[in-house]
């Protein structure tokens, strides 16, 4: 039984003088078999996060601790972990079955032994007929798939994922995903998952940590970071497509809170709003939950400006006085350029902070 | 009207004859390539092949039946002319070993550590070249006199390896850039020590390197003639450019035909080494096709 766990986290880079704070004190426990993704934009430092927990850079401060084993100060050869990295890095020279075998063979296990297990992990891959091949005959997927196996031989205590599917194309990502999340099932260790792409995190993990800055923003599982994101950042990050924002300000009236949109008056029946009347308030909502009518709906007027049909439902673009505002349509929803009126769903209006983007209700 | 003008190249000459007219040029290009770098070596090799006497009196351009022999080759057989070879192939063997060792580690040092000067540490190698082996060598002959190397194999090869040095860092220090350091780190989280991680992710990987770097320095070492001569300066330790010199200033009898035959035997170890190399060169570039 195996957790990790990331405490006070800082990596501090000097560059010319100049000091860069890449992580700046994280926080984080993964539990044992619980697939956590890091997320963030690039330059947010959760590739830096995930090297210093594989033990490839040294922290500047904090502890990282394997279960009851504290490896802040263990090489990376002593953390017993799986790592997969972006450009795969397979060893060019070896064929896929050395590849695989390599770790076992440096640990010390015998011919048959190192063939036994890599023909059990090429099995579960699907990689059985490509054993014989060169890293070089492959394609990126079948490449992505050997280092899998090749993590997977040597049963690891941790699993971590450096953005491994970001070279790759779009049908053979959504066709991996499955086969990585039926692996670390399979090992059943912590997974430290790192990637920029959401949709990825949002699919896989049992929690999302989005990391802006340096700074983990929310760890929690996927639905609750998509529907009660603690920042604007969150708000803007996850989900597609974004958020979309607008300045407004608070007016109360007799317990239930009034919004006041650039004139447009919102009823919003919610908690927390006390000591924020006529307070400017950064008003956030999902596509999703703005809705298109004629003019006699009422709403913001609008112009439509394209669609964009993704088959199951429509991405709708509009020019209002608020600037161009993307609406989420269903699949037959065709502009052709008319004007029309948008009504935003009060129920799901996001209200942050104007200065620190925190969430206010 | 356009279509039915014939269709004109530079020359003013239609597509059909322009291509024809450069590939004959390009046959002529080569033919000159080709009779300027092989005709010495023709040469060397039909004078070896022919009685010695027929080369001391008249011109002769191929080994006919009448005149072929391979007895010229018998002064092979002399015993210095035997010191000389082994010498050579000791020498150039020790070189091509030292070089390889030595940059690979200098390269792999420049290409993944962090030290300060480390450009400058690099561009200083260099310097190395901006002297001539004859300047070179003086100094190195009191200094070898001085530590007992003088006349000795291994001085000559430490020598001719500092020659070769520059090049080879340069080449190795550039080329393990070129290997992405994940691979070693994938080495690592599979349990491999740096060290082991350098011999069995980025050393078979720079395959085509070391292959570039032994053919120069081997390249360097068999032809070398200014250092043999200096610091090997007994006629029985000496190697082959500066042994056949001597021979040919000491012996009362050494026919051009003889002169040719020693020449032939030691031109061809370097052109099928560098021959059979260049494919292994090729080999070793599609590994990096990943």
């Amino acid at each position: 039984m195996t957790t990790i766990e990331i405490r006070n986290l800082t990596k501090v880079y000097e560059e010319s003088g100049n000091e860069i704070v890449a992580v700046d004190d994280v926080d984080l426990t993964i539990e044992d078999g619980e697939f956590v993704t890091l997320v963030g934009p690039s330059g947010c430092g959760k590739t830096t996060t995930l090297r210093c927990v594989a033990g490839l850079n040294k922290p500047t401060s904090g502890t990282i601790t394997f279960g009851d084993r504290d490896v802040t100060d263990k090489p990376v050869q002593e953390r017993n972990i799986a790592l997969l990295f972006q450009d795969i890095a397979l060893y060019p020279h070896m064929s896929v079955q050395e590849n695989m075998a390599y770790g076992l063979k440096i640990a010390g296990f015998s011919r048959e032994e190192r063939m036994a297990r890599v023909e059990e992990a090429a099995e579960l891959l699907q990689i059985t007929d490509q054993l014989e091949k060169m890293p070089a005959d492959l394609s990126g997927g079948q490449q992505q798939r050997v280092a899998l196996g090749r993590s997977l031989v040597r049963d690891p205590e941790i699993f971590l994922f450096d953005e491994p599917m970001s070279d790759l194309d779009a049908k053979l990502k959504a066709e991996l995903r499955p086969i990585i999340e039926k692996v670390t099932d399979e090992i059943g260790c912590p997974t430290l998952y790192v990637t920029h792409d959401q949709e990825e995190a949002m699919t896989m993990s049992d929690r999302v940590a989005v990391i802006n800055d340096g700074e983990l923003a929310q760890v929690a599982p996927p639905k609750d970071v998509y529907d009660e994101p603690v920042s604007q950042f969150v708000s803007q990050f996850i989900g597609q497509p974004s958020t979309q924002f607008f300045d407004g300000n608070v007016r109360s009236v007799n317990g239930t809170a009034e919004l006041d949109v650039g004139g447009y008056k919102y009823d919003l029946a919610r908690d927390g709003l006390e000591g924020w009347a006529d307070e400017d308030v950064r008003v956030g909502i999902r596509p999703q939950y703005i809705r298109v009518t004629d003019h006699s709906g009422g709403g913001v007027p609008a112009t439509h400006l394209l669609d964009e049909p993704l088959g199951d439902a429509t991405h709708s673009f509009f020019d209002t006085e608020f600037g161009e505002i993307v609406v989420v349509t269903g699949p037959d929803f065709e502009g052709e350029g008319d004007e029309y009126n948008l009504v935003l769903d009060d129920e799901y209006i996001q209200l942050f902070d104007t200065d620190s983007g925190v969430r206010i209700a | 009207m356009s279509q039915n003008e014939p269709p004109g190249g530079i020359f003013g000459l239609s597509y059909d004859d322009e291509t024809r007219a450069f590939e004959a040029l390009k046959l002529v290009s080569t033919a000159i390539i080709v009779l300027v770098g092989v005709w010495p070596i023709y040469w060397l090799a039909q004078l070896a092949f022919t009685e010695y006497e027929t080369v001391e009196d008249v011109v002769t351009v191929f080994p006919t039946p009448d005149i072929f022999t391979v007895d010229n080759f018998t002064v092979l057989t002399q015993p210095e002319m035997y010191t000389y070879m082994f010498n050579t192939v000791v020498v150039a063997i020790g070189t091509i070993v030292t070089v390889v060792l030595v940059s690979l580690i200098a390269g792999y040092g420049l290409a993944r550590l962090d030290f300060p000067q480390k450009e400058n540490f690099a561009r200083v190698l260099l310097i190395g070249y901006l002297f001539s082996p004859i300047v070179i060598g003086i100094p190195l002959y009191q200094i070898w006199q001085n530590i007992g190397l003088l006349g000795t194999r291994f001085g000559l090869i430490i020598a001719l390896s500092a020659i070769s040095m520059p090049f080879a860092v340069w080449l190795m220090w550039k080329y393990i850039m070129t290997i992405p350091e994940a691979h070693e780190e994938a080495a690592w989280v599979d349990g491999a020590s740096r060290w082991r991680g350098f011999r069995d992710v980025v050393v078979p990987q720079c395959r085509p390197a070391i292959i570039a770097a032994a053919l120069f320095a081997f390249a360097l070492a068999w032809n070398d003639f200014t250092f043999a001569q200096i610091l090997l300066p007994q006629t029985d330790t000496t190697t082959f450019a500066p042994g056949i010199l001597r021979a040919m200033g000491q012996a009362q009898f050494l026919p051009d035909a003889y002169l040719m035959a020693i020449s032939l035997a030691m031109t061809l170890p370097p052109l099928l080494f560098a021959y059979f190399m260049q494919s292994y060169l090729l080999k070793g570039f599609q590994v990096r096709a990943l």
